[in-house]
């Protein structure tokens, strides 16, 4: 064949068409676009169960696809939500709840109060809270369709507080067919009754998952607010992408290829403010709280001593400033209870106050009875904060004479080896860092690192009596008066047992695109209705 | 030729076996346990040790090699531990972004290192041959992440003419596809560029200095015709050796570039299994790169008989 200008016009015109066709119609389906949310949060989703895992991003995809019976709003106040009427008794002992008119599964079906019950004896099974509202439980029942009675043997102040709480595992409900399953086994089929729905077609584990508007969710009619109120969704997808680097997150939303980004790191908001077309919110204004736990276990901080030394030796600053640099993504708390919340108080914080004093914290060693044995601090390196604090406290522990040993690890390892209940020198450990959500931290029920149970507890494994009797004091405690009461005891005997210590509170500012607007501010969970893409 | 073949791949047998004990050993050593990750942060060791349990973490660890080797045989590469589902999928759903990738990088980087090192090789000693040499320099010593940062911020950030990140398939169209692929098929090319441009240069070198190639200029043979009929095809073996070296650098590389731009592959499926310790999935990715390197190596070989008939099997 002759080949000619012509024929060489005409083969590259029909290539490119070839080529491009796609793309065209492609750019037709983008339209859609305008109201499909592309967002990055801050990890994987580890898996579909929100029951089974306490791992956050559960429950943020659990807010998505599931519904709870009760949700808080953004003043910390519990409100009905899947529940419409409800009562509690003049003795406090019956609570009677009536779910509202046309809640339906994803499939079609109806809510009843059989899934209910069923779905708050799983979740009771695995969660904290539930557990003791549990054991304080004579009876919970399906009454008819729609009401769910539960009886309490003894009176308990925060039976609604737990089925609202935003702290994993939060109280999802579930078809009974999912939730009779073994609270030991994940459950990996997805049918909630929330305001979106799970495209499996289109998710991808480990890369992205699509979450479409759910058209049979029936609202309230009060506004939203926290997890509580009306949950109208004014999008139609919210994609959740997942992108490992932060760096190539915020290029991304530089250029409109994703919409919402949860956690900017500090060090590159200056990138982000100098865009015009991103804006930076603070969603979350209590953040995380940073903690530092001991293991009761072994010497030295088997000793009281010991442990009150960590308090005059920590300089919140110097750890806060080391990896957030901007003061105003940061704050020093000397309180048990997460700074900000209601329970924030100043009993016994005189050490707090002063400058770190490590002359104080060496004779609080020597009292001990620390001779420079071999301190064992496990250093999560994959983790910023975690890896810096590590170093800082090192060095803060050497101030006071301590012979400390920095052992780099990833927080998967951290994780494992925290578990060890074996002295240091045999595969177990002295010191880790890591952190809690501020509402947790700022709840003595919330929060696993609140007791002080001690081999039962959680990591560290502290014990103390008065604590545990005030802890429970504060759970039966009905008015926020008595509990603020109950919160300073608690706090002025923690501090001298010393559970953990602290080394500093801070947030981290959320980064959207300018045309994403009335985004719900929340601690611990980034709902997706009321948000327009405009 | 066929019993050659044959011999090779049963030698691959015992490679594999000792990969598979290697990659089983290492990962089952190293600190690390899946259940208290699955657990999550708040869970009680109660809960870990309940986990661990289910998944049969608290078995003895020669029955748990037993069990992986038993399904391993039977082309089984197990379930992984946190989404339930065979590893074999979860390979085959991240494979053809890895596989683009691969495939555009090595395409990329034959073409521009066989042309810069022929190129430097003709005019060895000039300001080309220093300028192709600087850059090769310049291609070993950049890391992958750098370059990667630097060519976002130049062609995605600034002047928008790429995407900073993501896949889109094929069968979205040439053009979606290539798009994303540009930059980081530049970014993970540029190593290897810079890598088989040295080798190319120095076995042109050598081969320009024969006596053969000086007759053939003799003869009156053009410039063209004599560098690659003649010089290219007889430097052609060690070229083709490193460039299969290359593919197992390429693998590794992989992973990072597909960090950098978000690209849902392998790469960035055995990192997320390694943070989560979720052994089926690092065994299986393991196993089947390490049978993805044993092939290349022996399609190499094989390769030598066609660039070098006096090469016999």
């Amino acid at each position: 064949m002759k080949t000619t200008r012509r024929s060489v016009l005409t083969n590259t015109a029909a290539a490119a068409a070839i080529i491009g066709a796609p793309a065209i119609a492609k750019g037709q389906v983008r339209r859609g676009e305008q109201r499909t949310i592309r967002a990055v949060m801050h990890g994987d989703i580890p898996t579909f169960d929100p029951i089974w895992t306490t791992a956050n991003m559960s429950a943020y995809h659990g807010g998505m696809v599931y519904d709870t019976l009760f949700g808080i709003d953004a003043d910390s106040s519990v409100k009905p939500q899947m529940v419409g009427k409800y009562d509690v008794s003049a003795d406090q002992l019956t609570y009677t709840m009536e779910l509202r008119d046309g809640l339906k599964w994803h499939d079609g079906t109806a809510v009843t109060a059989r899934d209910c019950v069923a779905s708050l004896r799983r979740w009771s099974a695995r969660d904290g809270a539930g557990q003791i509202l549990m054991s304080r439980a004579k009876d919970l029942v399906a009454k008819d369709e729609k009401t769910i009675v539960l009886t309490m043997k003894e009176r308990w102040g925060l039976v609604l507080d737990s089925l609202a709480k935003t702290a994993t595992p939060v109280c999802f409900m579930m078809r009974e067919k999912e939730a009779m399953t073994d609270p030991m086994q994940k459950i990996d089929t997805v049918v909630g009754s929330g305001p979106f729905t799970l495209n499996m077609a289109e998710t991808k584990p480990g890369s992205q998952y699509v979450y479409d508007k759910n058209p049979n969710y029936v609202p309230r009619s009060d506004a939203a607010s926290g997890i509580a109120g009306g949950k109208i969704v004014k999008v139609d997808r919210v994609i959740y992408q997942v992108m490992p680097d932060s760096q190539t997150a915020v290029a991304a939303l530089q250029t409109g290829e994703i919409d919402f980004l949860e956690l900017v790191p500090i060090d590159l908001v200056g990138q982000l403010q100098s865009d015009k077309n991103v804006k930076l919110e603070m969603l979350n204004v209590l953040g995380q709280v940073g903690l530092i736990r001991v293991n009761y276990l072994h010497p030295p901080f088997n000793n009281v001593k010991a442990r009150q030394a960590m308090l005059y030796l920590i300089n919140q600053e110097n750890h806060m400033k080391a990896t957030f640099a901007d003061a105003k993504y940061y704050r020093q708390c000397g309180s048990l209870f997460t700074c900000g919340t209601a329970m924030e108080n100043d009993a016994n914080t005189d050490w707090f106050k002063g400058k770190p004093n490590y002359a104080k914290a060496k004779q609080l060693f020597a009292e001990a009875g620390y001779k420079g044995e071999e301190v064992t601090l496990l250093q999560a390196t994959n983790i910023d904060y975690m890896r810096n604090s590590a170093d800082i406290l090192a060095q803060e522990l050497r101030q006071a004479g301590v012979n400390v040993k920095v052992i780099p690890m990833d927080w998967s390892g951290v994780v494992t080896r925290r578990a060890v209940k074996t002295p240091p020198d045999q595969g177990g450990w002295n010191i880790f860092l890591t952190s809690a959500g501020g509402p947790a931290v700022g709840h003595p029920i919330a929060l696993g690192a609140h007791a002080a149970s001690g081999d039962k507890g959680w990591f560290g494994w502290p014990a103390d009596a008065k604590h545990e009797e005030l802890r429970n004091a504060w759970a039966l405690a009905t008015t926020i008066e008595e509990r603020k009461k109950i919160a300073v005891e608690m706090q002025a005997n923690a501090w001298n047992f010393v559970p953990h210590v602290y080394f500093g509170q801070w947030t981290q500012p959320a980064a959207m695109r300018t045309n994403i607007t009335n985004m719900l501010r929340m601690a611990e969970m980034v709902p997706w209705w009321n948000v327009e893409k405009v | 030729m066929i019993a050659y073949i044959v011999r090779r791949l049963l030698s691959t047998v015992p490679v594999m076996f000792i990969v598979a004990v290697c990659v089983f050993l290492l990962l089952h050593l190293a600190p690390g346990d899946p259940a208290a990750i699955m657990a999550g942060d708040n869970a009680t060791p109660q809960n870990i040790a309940q986990i661990r349990q289910k998944l049969g973490l608290d078995e003895p660890l020669w029955r748990q090699f037993g069990t992986w080797m038993f399904s391993l045989a039977s082309g089984d590469l197990g379930e992984s531990m946190f989404w339930r589902t065979s590893v074999t999928t979860l390979i085959g759903q991240r494979a053809e972004p890895t596989i683009s990738l691969a495939i555009t990088t090595i395409i990329f980087a034959v073409v521009i290192a066989i042309t810069l090192g022929v190129v430097a090789a003709w005019k060895a000693g000039t300001g080309i041959d220093r300028f192709v040499m600087g850059f090769a320099v310049m291609g070993f010593s950049v890391p992958v992440f750098v370059v990667g940062y630097l060519l976002i911020y130049c062609f995605a950030i600034w002047l928008r003419w790429l995407p900073v990140q993501g896949y889109t398939p094929i069968e979205e169209g040439l053009g979606p596809w290539l798009r994303n692929l540009v930059l980081p098929t530049i970014t993970l090319g540029l190593v290897y560029v810079a890598l088989i441009a040295r080798i190319t240069r120095a076995t042109m070198l050598d081969v320009l200095a024969e006596d053969y190639m000086r007759t053939a200029r003799a003869k009156g043979v053009a410039t063209a015709p004599m560098l690659l009929k003649h010089a290219l095809k007889n430097a052609a073996v060690p070229i083709v050796t490193v460039i299969g070296i290359g593919v197992a650098l390429l693998i590794g590389g992989v992973v990072i570039t597909e960090t950098v731009f978000n690209i849902p592959g392998i790469g960035r499926l055995v990192v997320d299994a390694i943070q989560r310790r979720d052994y089926p999935i690092i065994q299986g990715v393991i196993m089947v790169f390490s049978g993805i390197y044993v092939l290349v190596n022996l399609l190499v070989d094989l390769s030598y008989t066609f660039f070098d008939p006096r090469i016999r099997y």
